[in-house]
């Protein structure tokens, strides 16, 4: 039961505005879904368990409006990301083609240590209407020439393979967050010790 | 004493020393005992927020959430109580406090002890409310968490060598970056500049048998804070914490030590932002403002954060 095993993964969620990110939230986390539209202000957040490969994991899932620019959201918002979930409305080429902006942004912004690999997922969401304009090729293609970002249609209104997208978002997220407190490990004690020598000598006899 | 550590030289904090008064305000009978306050922002907001420090803070530590909250609006009041020996006495003193600064409602903030006497004070107010909101930073709802339980009776004849040192054994954690390292030495600093009778009373406060009773606060928009990284709380209080308020918002920070109000007070400020933008509008705001709209950057340069994110070179696969 020791929570030094259990991760908490920080994971963002980015896209034009109304293209469904809180839908996807809400459907993710609460199984709840209204056809109602209501633009989010400022940013928020909610919080679920899920269990990725035995390990039980926090995800702290953070929405925004999509007529914030990152600037006017504050450093503290996006630090610490582990994940960054672009969201596009298949309906909508528009909201396709600000992907790349979004995710420029995004890298410049939350300046990650190794950007060409840090954990991106798109989402092409509203697959339940007829109206589709941006085909599962085109999208697909636009991953791949990025890395081979993982790409899912999805549909909140009828929970269309939302939970599997948040499911690989909560892996890869994972993946990285492992990898990066690995290479953490070092550096970071040695210089605790170069800073703690002198506390330590007058308060080291106490463990309360 | 005198105060060299980075943050208490820092620009921030001579700004906010020089621009906010420390008043000091006698609420009861015996004159000596005094609640220090810094109080800023609108006075015409009457429902603030308060901030309660750990047993080893003054209201200082919270320079940070005044500064940057006020920025937005807020009226923040950080609160320093005089020696209380029991909880109801405590109580007593904050109900005073309060109705002498005319505030008929307020937003508790509070951190560790703080955080513990807050839940106290809106459970034993619960029949005629005073508190409109509350969030809790690495806190507790049970005082048997602590080791001292047994001794707890005992540390009023205790010297303040020996309490300090009790607390210091908490301050150091396996890993730390720059500010986590510059939020403890601040705390030493305010540490050592306490007397023997207010550390005392605190840390009886702190170990004297005792427990909220949750079911009482249940009505109460809550947010939960905790860091989860190394703290001198276990899991298994944070756990006990969540159970306890199956309602309340989960604001869990990756990191931050002990005092994350100093060391990330950045993201200590947006939290406290989005808790207190559900009263926008209400009675209960705690600012003349509307809080929906989140902060421009701070353009402040960016000390320490480099270590504590996760994201060192990494290879990851995506599949």
């Amino acid at each position: 039961m020791s929570s030094r095993k259990k991760a908490l993964l920080k994971v963002i969620i980015l896209g034009d505005s109304g293209v469904g990110k809180t839908s996807l939230m809400n459907q993710f986390v609460n199984k709840k879904f209204s056809n109602q539209y209501k633009a989010t202000i400022g940013a928020d957040f909610l919080t679920k368990e899920v269990i990725v490969d035995d390990r039980i994991v926090t995800m702290q899932i953070w929405d925004t409006a999509g007529q914030e620019r990152f600037q006017s959201l504050g450093v503290a918002f996006y630090r610490g990301a582990d994940c960054c979930v672009l969201v596009f409305d298949v309906t909508a080429p528009n909201t396709f083609k600000s992907l790349e902006s979004w995710r420029d942004e995004f890298l410049i912004q939350a300046s990650p240590r190794d950007p060409d690999n840090f954990p991106f997922v798109i989402l092409g969401n509203k697959i339940d209407l007829d109206n589709r304009a941006v085909s599962a090729k085109r999208a697909q293609q636009w991953c791949q020439s990025k890395n081979d970002i993982p790409y899912f249609e999805t549909s909140a209104k009828e929970a269309v393979n939302v939970e599997l997208a948040f499911q690989t978002i909560a892996r890869n997220a994972l993946a990285q967050e492992t990898e990066a407190e690995l290479y953490n490990e070092f550096p970071d004690q040695i210089k605790l010790n170069a800073n703690d020598n002198g506390r330590n000598r007058d308060g080291d006899n106490c463990a309360c | 004493m005198s105060c060299v550590s980075e943050l208490s030289q820092s620009n921030e904090y001579l700004s906010f020393r020089s621009s906010i008064p420390l008043r000091k305000i006698v609420v009861d009978s015996d004159g000596s005992k005094a609640w220090r306050i810094f109080d800023s922002g609108p006075k015409s907001v009457s429902c603030p927020l308060i901030c309660l420090p750990p047993v080893s803070g003054t209201a200082d530590v919270f320079f940070q959430q005044v500064l940057g909250l006020a920025a937005r609006g807020v009226r923040v009041i950080a609160a320093e109580p005089p020696p209380y020996w029991n909880m109801k006495e405590w109580c007593d003193g904050f109900k005073r406090l309060i109705d002498y600064l005319e505030l008929d409602k307020v937003h508790v903030f509070g951190a560790s002890l703080g955080g513990f006497i807050a839940q106290k004070f809106a459970e034993v107010t619960s029949n005629c409310p005073r508190v409109a909101s509350l969030v809790l930073c690495n806190t507790f709802t049970d005082t048997s968490v602590f080791e001292y339980h047994d001794s707890a009776a005992l540390f009023w004849l205790l010297p303040s060598l020996v309490l300090k040192r009790m607390l210091m054994g908490n301050f150091t954690t396996d890993k730390l970056d720059k500010r986590m390292a510059e939020a403890i030495d601040f705390m030493v600093e305010r540490l050592e500049s306490l007397n023997q009778s207010e550390l005392a009373s605190r840390l009886t406060l702190n170990c004297t048998p005792c427990y909220i009773k949750p079911q009482a606060l249940l009505h109460l928009p809550i947010t939960v804070m905790d860091v989860w990284d190394e703290c001198a709380l276990s899991s298994r209080v944070r756990e006990d914490l969540y159970k306890s308020y199956p309602h309340a918002k989960l604001a869990h920070l990756k990191s931050g030590g002990n005092f994350p109000y100093l060391s990330r007070s950045d993201e200590v400020n947006l939290h406290l932002l989005i808790h207190l933008r559900q009263f926008d509008g209400t009675d209960l705001s705690a600012s003349y403002i509307s809080l929906h709209k989140m902060p421009a950057p701070t353009n402040q340069p960016e000390e320490g954060t480099v270590s504590y994110f996760n994201q060192r070179e990494k290879v990851v696969k995506i599949s």
